[in-house]
């Protein structure tokens, strides 16, 4: 379901349920173009938009620096961008240079935030990534299909589909010939790269499953998944968007607070912190004290990973004088973590980071109750000011076999062609493993053992929202930290966009990872939906 | 200057439906914050704001879509629109370049609008004009998300426009049966219509057949500051301030507007006498600044003896097509409908089909089993 999909259907769950828009209210010729306006507003909004004109007719040499400075969210929201221009442009003011001016502006709407100096936010990951831009010298491999190839990558495809449609079905020995077939087949393509790698590992995975279906295919919480992740990390951009996206927002929803509490739902290396540190410590202001606890499978050997990590980073925090307490828990499954473990304390400003954890919660028994309601109640319960949440852009949690199996071959063909623009090694090929074992997850695991359920943005803002959280819309700012962050990455295909208010981050205009902020709602505004 | 600091907004409003007011004006003050007065543009807060949506194998409205690289080393990507047959529930892989059906079958190569530095092919005012021309001329509509000024300037349009119009005259599964060739048609906005015209010029020396050229609201200018542009300077979302940047962002530096690019029957023009140039249908708004500069096209092609059909529209602002709301939006799809001959018969149940519950994305699949392979080097 793509999320320009979502935008039209589902208004009514993207905003609180007192000020949801029913799809009818809205100009439905707008709605065509991407906008979103209530038919009843036009005039209102047409009036705006004059004022706005009035307003930047007086200050012409001005409005695009003032429009890189200031913060743009949900464009598709005609109605608030024209009033958050008009709070920028008007009352005309010359623009300080240093920004503490502007810490006695209040504030439109709770959504609208204050422009904050963007230099400030700049990581220093970007600047110090510059130089190998032009190292990776990207070699575009021509390669030339030849007619057979293309003739053999067709059948390869058609024979995976026909035999994840004989498995489903249950017809284990055709799809048992088929895989044989398909491996010969195999020999006769290149399977170094383009189709034939990515038959390569759908054949593989098939294979499992028809043959070996109880050998354990297990992803996450591992310390050989660790390597894997930091090499899925170093080879591709999407895990340096998600952290790059969640830091701006967890540090916009910072904003004016002392005591701030990081929760991060899988710490691994703790790759995401030290450019949130950073970009506390040159906070206007001053930073804040940080707390940062970190959830993560318990270490086999003995060893407290999570605690060495912790030291890392309080290094860090100590030599750029942050105030930082770190605290580790471990446990096995998400579901197993208890609010009270979290020490959260009701005078600090709590972030929940979640980057591709959710979904693992979604397979539920039928007779315990979902862990992905226990979690969302508790993060609910701890009042967070922000929980960002970074989750594949796809439908693999799909019941029907052959339905998961044909997204599947979408979404991982697209994430391996995106890789074949990155040049080093061995970040690469151990980044190939860790998408394989994704890929084994979703095709050759059933039940308990399947964790990797990723659903669509669309459907995460459904449940979110039926779980008592409404959005808060990334903006521009972090749309472009993101876009600034492809731009290091020399392989052009990458594409961010903006959909209501979430970033997603693409290959060749197909999503693959989707960002979004949410906060709590109060208690009186809740509507009891069940959920889906 | 473009007029006083007093504009005249209700001008404007009296003429257009109030949500095609609110959407141009919208892009226009949006468009005044991207250009600044160095020369250079916010790409990264254009591309925020500008609403785009996701190709769709699913049929919608009878139409479906999905994207394609052309060009790997230029990443030229183009959005393919097909009619839906209603044979096969929904699309398989297999079924996106299945050889088209009928005696004649037009396809539209497009251009969008958007003054060379603005909009994708992936726009959402884009997507939907493309769909809706499927459903006129019963074609399939290829759309080329050629490079943008200020980063890309001259000739990067138009060498995309040519790459896309190669690419699609070697399809076979484009082919017309009745004479195993591509029937094609350019259409083009603005922008657009501009890049019609010089990959046409390119199309005619190398002996590519196009069978016809659509303008709409071309965009072409000189020096001279004509009658049109400081009648209708600032009246109706346009002035000759932001005209003269999107030159100066396109044009080769140290060039002016009489470069043949943006003034083709200029000074520095090249004369069509004597070439076989696609026939053309050239919309003029009346209501347009440049409309002068459009109806000296339209004059230019006729002194060449080349055949021009020039429908002027009275009271009709730019960016009027993107909207059905409007007479002239009826009046012109009309006129593209019988411009664009077409026999395509098949059964025309373009009715409703699929879950619409997964919007399938095949673009990179579809390259890897066999996109990769430049046909045409």
């Amino acid at each position: 379901m793509g999320p320009y999909d979502s935008a039209i259907s589902t208004g009514s769950s993207t905003s609180s349920p007192s000020s949801a828009a029913k799809p009818s209210d809205i100009d439905g010729l707008l709605a065509g173009a991407g906008y979103k306006v209530r038919s009843t507003e036009l005039h209102q909004v047409a009036q705006r938009l004059e004022r706005l004109e009035t307003v930047m007719v007086n200050a012409p040499s001005e409005i695009s620096q003032l429009a890189s400075d200031v913060l743009h969210c949900n464009p598709s929201d005609i109605a608030s961008w024209v009033d958050s221009m008009l709070f920028e442009f008007n009352p005309p003011v010359s623009i300080p240079s240093d920004l503490s001016d502007f810490s006695d502006l209040t504030y439109i709407d709770s959504v609208v935030s204050p422009a904050i100096n963007q230099t400030v936010c700049n990581n220093s990951w970007v600047e110090h990534h510059t130089p190998e831009q032009q190292q990776q010298e990207l070699t575009h491999q021509l390669t030339v299909v030849t007619a057979m190839e293309e003739d053999s990558g067709i059948r390869l495809v058609h024979m995976m589909m026909t035999c994840a449609e004989s498995v489903q079905r249950g017809d284990l020995p055709l799809a048992g010939s088929l895989i044989e077939e398909m491996q010969a087949l195999l020999t006769r393509v290149n399977t170094g790269c383009g189709i034939g790698k990515v038959a390569r590992y759908f054949i593989d995975a098939l294979n499992r499953r028809v043959f070996t279906p109880q050998a354990p295919c297990a992803t996450g919480w591992s310390n050989e998944n660790e390597i894997l992740y930091h090499h899925f990390y170093e080879a591709c951009p999407y895990l340096k968007f998600a952290h790059f996206t969640a830091n701006q927002a967890i540090l916009e929803a910072f904003d004016g607070h002392d005591c701030v509490h990081v929760v991060d739902f899988n710490l691994m290396h703790g790759l995401q912190w030290p450019a949130l540190i950073q970009a506390l410590a040159l906070r206007p202001g001053g930073p804040p004290l940080l707390r940062l606890t970190g959830i993560g499978p318990p270490s086999p050997d003995g060893r407290d990973s999570l605690r060495e990590i912790g030291l890392r980073l309080a290094e860090l925090a100590r030599s750029v004088n942050v105030r930082f307490a770190f605290r580790g828990v471990a446990a096995s499954r998400l579901e197993d973590v208890k609010p009270w473990m979290l020490q959260v304390s009701p005078k600090e400003a709590v972030a929940i980071n979640s980057i591709m954890q959710l979904h693992r919660l979604l397979g539920s028994g039928p007779t315990r109750v979902s862990a992905i309601e226990t979690v969302l109640g508790w993060i609910r319960s701890l009042n967070p000011k922000i929980v960002t949440v970074v989750e594949q852009e796809a439908n693999h949690n799909q019941s029907e076999f052959l339905d998961r199996f044909t997204e599947a071959l979408y979404y991982y063909s697209t994430m391996f062609d995106s890789l074949e623009a990155c040049s080093l090694q061995p970040e690469k090929a151990v980044a190939e493993i860790y998408i394989q074992k994704e890929i084994c997850n979703v095709l050759c695991c059933e039940g308990s053992a399947r964790v990797e359920r990723h659903e669509p943005l669309a459907k995460w803002r459904n449940r979110l929202g039926a779980a008592g959280f409404r959005p808060l819309n990334l903006g521009s700012n972090a749309f472009k930290q993101a876009s600034m962050l492809l731009t290091l990455f020399s392989a052009e295909g990458y594409c961010v966009e903006e959909h209501d208010g979430c970033l997603t981050l693409g290959w060749h205009s197909r999503p693959l990872i989707a960002a979004s902020a949410w906060q709590p709602l109060l208690d009186t505004v809740i509507n009891h939906n069940n959920l889906l | 200057m473009a007029g006083s600091n007093e504009v005249n907004l209700s001008e404007s409003k009296r003429v257009v439906p109030l949500n095609t007011w609110i959407l141009i004006s919208n892009f226009k003050l949006a468009y005044n914050l991207l250009r600044r007065p160095d020369g250079t543009f916010n790409r990264h807060l254009a591309e925020f704001l500008d609403r785009k949506v996701p190709a769709n194998a699913n049929p919608v409205e009878g139409v479906f879509s999905f994207d394609v690289i052309i060009d790997r080393s230029t990443s030229l990507l183009s959005r393919i629109y097909r009619p839906a047959t209603g044979e096969e529930a929904l699309p398989s892989i297999m079924e996106l370049e299945k050889p088209v059906t009928g005696d004649i079958v037009p396809v539209i190569l497009f251009f969008h609008g958007g003054s060379f530095a603005h909009s994708s092919a992936n726009s959402a005012i884009y997507d939907t004009l493309c769909r809706r021309l499927v459903g006129i001329c019963k074609a399939v509509v290829v759309s080329v998300n050629y490079r943008r000024a200020p980063e890309n300037p001259y000739p990067c349009a138009y060498d995309d426009g040519w790459a896309a119009l190669k690419w699609v005259n070697s399809r076979p599964w484009l082919k017309s049966e009745e004479d195993s060739k591509v029937h094609i048609y350019m259409v083009g906005d603005s922008s657009g219509g501009n890049i019609v015209h010089n990959v046409a010029l390119k199309a005619v020396e190398s002996g590519i057949e196009v069978l016809g050229n659509i303008l709409l609201n071309p965009m072409f200018g000189g020096q001279e500051r004509t009658e049109s542009e400081k009648r209708l300077d600032g009246k109706y979302f346009v002035t000759i301030q932001d005209r003269d940047w999107y030159w100066r962002a396109f044009l080769p530096e140290g060039e002016d507007r009489d470069h043949a690019a943006c003034n083709p029957f200029g000074p520095n023009g090249k004369s069509l006498v004597g070439m076989k140039f696609p026939k053309s249908l050239v919309v003029v708004a009346g209501l347009d600044l440049v409309q002068d500069w459009q109806l000296a096209y339209v004059e230019g092609l006729k002194k060449a003896g080349q055949e021009v059909k020039h429908l002027y529209l009275d009271k009709a602002t730019i960016g009027f097509y993107l909207l059905p709301n409007n007479d002239h939006f009826y009046t012109v799809m009309d006129e593209i409908s019988n411009f664009v001959s077409s026999n395509y018969v098949e059964d025309d149940k373009f009715g409703e089909i699929g879950n619409g519950d997964k919007c399938k994305n095949w673009l990179v699949l579809k390259a890897l089993i066999g996109g990769w392979s430049f046909g045409w080097y």
